[in-house]
């Protein structure tokens, strides 16, 4: 873990040396972000809900979703990124050092201009919350956090995933986006206002819904049910296949690198 | 004129090479495209008095953006004309005979079209099949069906315009993720690609008829989609095309004058 911090710290030295270039690309994530949260706040000045959620309610669930994402793209960025460190060969240097692979991977390239977009989550969550009036109470502050931790656990799992299945293609393929950006888009509101087919999907495949909806009701008070708010915690539960299958890939990998 | 002609012809040639890329984009985009109108379709079910657009229309649109992307999106990764800039092989190109502005246009619009060709016809009957409601709608009419036709060519030339402007900037910047990167964002907004034009507050629709943007894609798409009229649709043409001169000059003019003092970058 130590080794992973000073990754960071070094990532963040050579970042500053180039001070402008580093502004300007900070400012246009700034922007990028805003155009995500710009479709919410457009469509909701021609409609006032979607399926019974106002906007300060979707924007909470964007707000929990977009910071799990943005953690992981500036945290876990090597991960994001995995096919480049097979095809450069990369990951064999990694693999020779005596240290845990996955934080290695994980600190092989940070990427702090995402950083931008994990400060608007929090503001756009903070935001959400004050013009939201929530009944606080200890487990609706816990149904929080969980929700905020298992949004990181989903998209780490995801990434880890796709990590994966780069050991049999080598290139990463697009349609790994289908579940990161696609199911992310989605997951921006609420699962629960899809269609049956893809609430299924997105609960049992991909567990959005235990990050974005079931917690969500009984957070703003939609249900009395604490098992909805305890639902995060099957997020955790989902991480160790992934897990599993990650350390599985590494045994079977076989270089590509010269 | 020959010469940036063969310029286009091999850059369509070598994009056409990438077939299982391109089948791998078609699977995304379909899906983006069912993602979008999901969330449309929720929004529309929980109803609202004045819409700007019809859900048939609305869909149509986003199938439109989604079969078309390649020519209407203003987002270009390409490393190719930006490491130039950045390694100094821009040296070479400078060796040629010919204005590096219109090569570099021409490279452009011929990868651009090469990823739209071949795909974008059985992509929207493949569409036409789908079940209601998502099928993709037939045009308002013969008439704008045409205006949607030149105002699509019209816009793929300003998207080109505008693009050919990011690797002139990054020969100042020498990093195309910030001030190209800003561009890039402010154009995904106000181009449609985020939210149909129509959607956006009022405000925000007069500040994004001062940019060339939503000449790229919106006009076209809302034509044939019957929301915008025809002689509403014959003004915007008319736009496009002062948009178009205005930024291929800029273009040209901003080449020379950092050709001027280009310093190479590296050995």
């Amino acid at each position: 873990m130590k080794v992973y911090l000073k990754h960071l710290g070094l990532h963040l030295k050579s970042l500053l040396e180039y001070k402008a270039s580093f502004i300007t690309s900070f400012l246009s994530q700034i922007i990028v972000f805003f155009s995500y949260y710009f479709i919410i706040l457009a469509l909701f000045t021609k409609f006032d809900n979607i399926k019974g959620f106002t906007l300060y309610e979707v924007l909470l669930c964007f707000a929990v979703i977009q910071f799990g994402f943005a953690f992981n793209e500036s945290f876990a960025r090597g991960l994001d990124h995995f096919d480049e460190l097979i095809i450069k060969g990369e990951f064999d240097r990694i693999l020779l050092r005596p240290k845990n692979i996955l934080l290695q991977v994980c600190g092989y390239e940070a990427d702090y201009t995402k950083v931008s977009r994990l400060i608007q989550a929090l503001i756009v969550l903070v935001i959400a919350l004050i013009n939201l009036k929530i009944e606080w109470s200890i487990m609706k502050v816990i149904t929080l956090l969980l929700m905020l931790l298992s949004a990181i656990a989903v998209f780490f799992s995801i990434f880890l995933l796709a990590a994966s299945y780069c050991f049999i293609t080598v290139q990463g393929l697009e349609v790994r986006n289908v579940f990161t950006a696609g199911g992310k888009h989605m997951a921006q509101y609420p699962i629960g206002v899809f269609k049956k087919g893809f609430v299924y999907f997105f609960t049992f495949i991909i567990p959005y819904a235990f990050v974005n909806y079931y917690p969500l009701l009984y957070f703003l008070g939609k249900t009395n049910n604490p098992l909805y708010a305890l639902s995060p915690l099957l997020v955790f539960v989902y991480l160790i296949p992934c897990f599993l299958i990650f350390y599985k890939g590494t045994k079977r990998y076989a270089s590509a690198g010269s | 004129m020959r010469a940036y002609l063969s310029y286009f012809k091999l850059r369509f040639i070598t994009h056409l090479q990438y077939r299982a890329a391109a089948w791998a984009g078609i699977a995304t985009q379909v899906f983006f495209g069912f993602v979008y109108i999901m969330v449309y379709i929720a929004f529309y079910e929980s109803g609202s008095a004045s819409l700007p657009m019809q859900l048939p229309q609305l869909i149509t649109y986003i199938w439109l953006n989604q079969a078309l992307l390649s020519l209407v999106n203003l987002f270009y990764k390409d490393q190719e004309l930006f490491s130039l800039v950045k390694t100094g092989n821009i040296a070479y190109e400078l060796a040629r005979p010919k204005n590096m502005y219109f090569m570099w246009y021409f490279k452009i619009i011929g990868e651009r079209l090469s990823k739209v060709v071949l795909r974008a016809i059985p992509f929207i009957i493949f569409l036409m099949f789908l079940p209601e409601p998502y099928r993709i709608s037939l045009p308002a009419s013969f008439e704008h069906f045409l205006l949607f036709l030149s105002t699509m060519t019209a816009g793929t030339l300003l998207m080109t315009s505008i693009i050919a402007l990011y690797p002139i900037i990054t020969m100042h910047t020498l990093n195309e993720k910030g001030v190209v990167g800003i561009i890039i964002s402010i154009s995904d907004i106000f181009s449609g690609l985020v939210v149909p034009i129509p959607f956006f507050p009022k405000f925000l629709q007069t500040i994004s008829k001062c940019m060339p943007f939503q000449y790229v894609s919106d006009l076209p798409f809302r034509i044939y989609v019957g929301n915008i009229g025809l002689q509403e649709g014959l003004i915007g043409l008319i736009i496009q095309i002062i948009w178009i001169i205005i930024l291929i000059t800029l273009g040209y003019i901003l080449m020379q004058k950092s050709l001027k003092k280009v310093v190479v970058q590296g050995g």
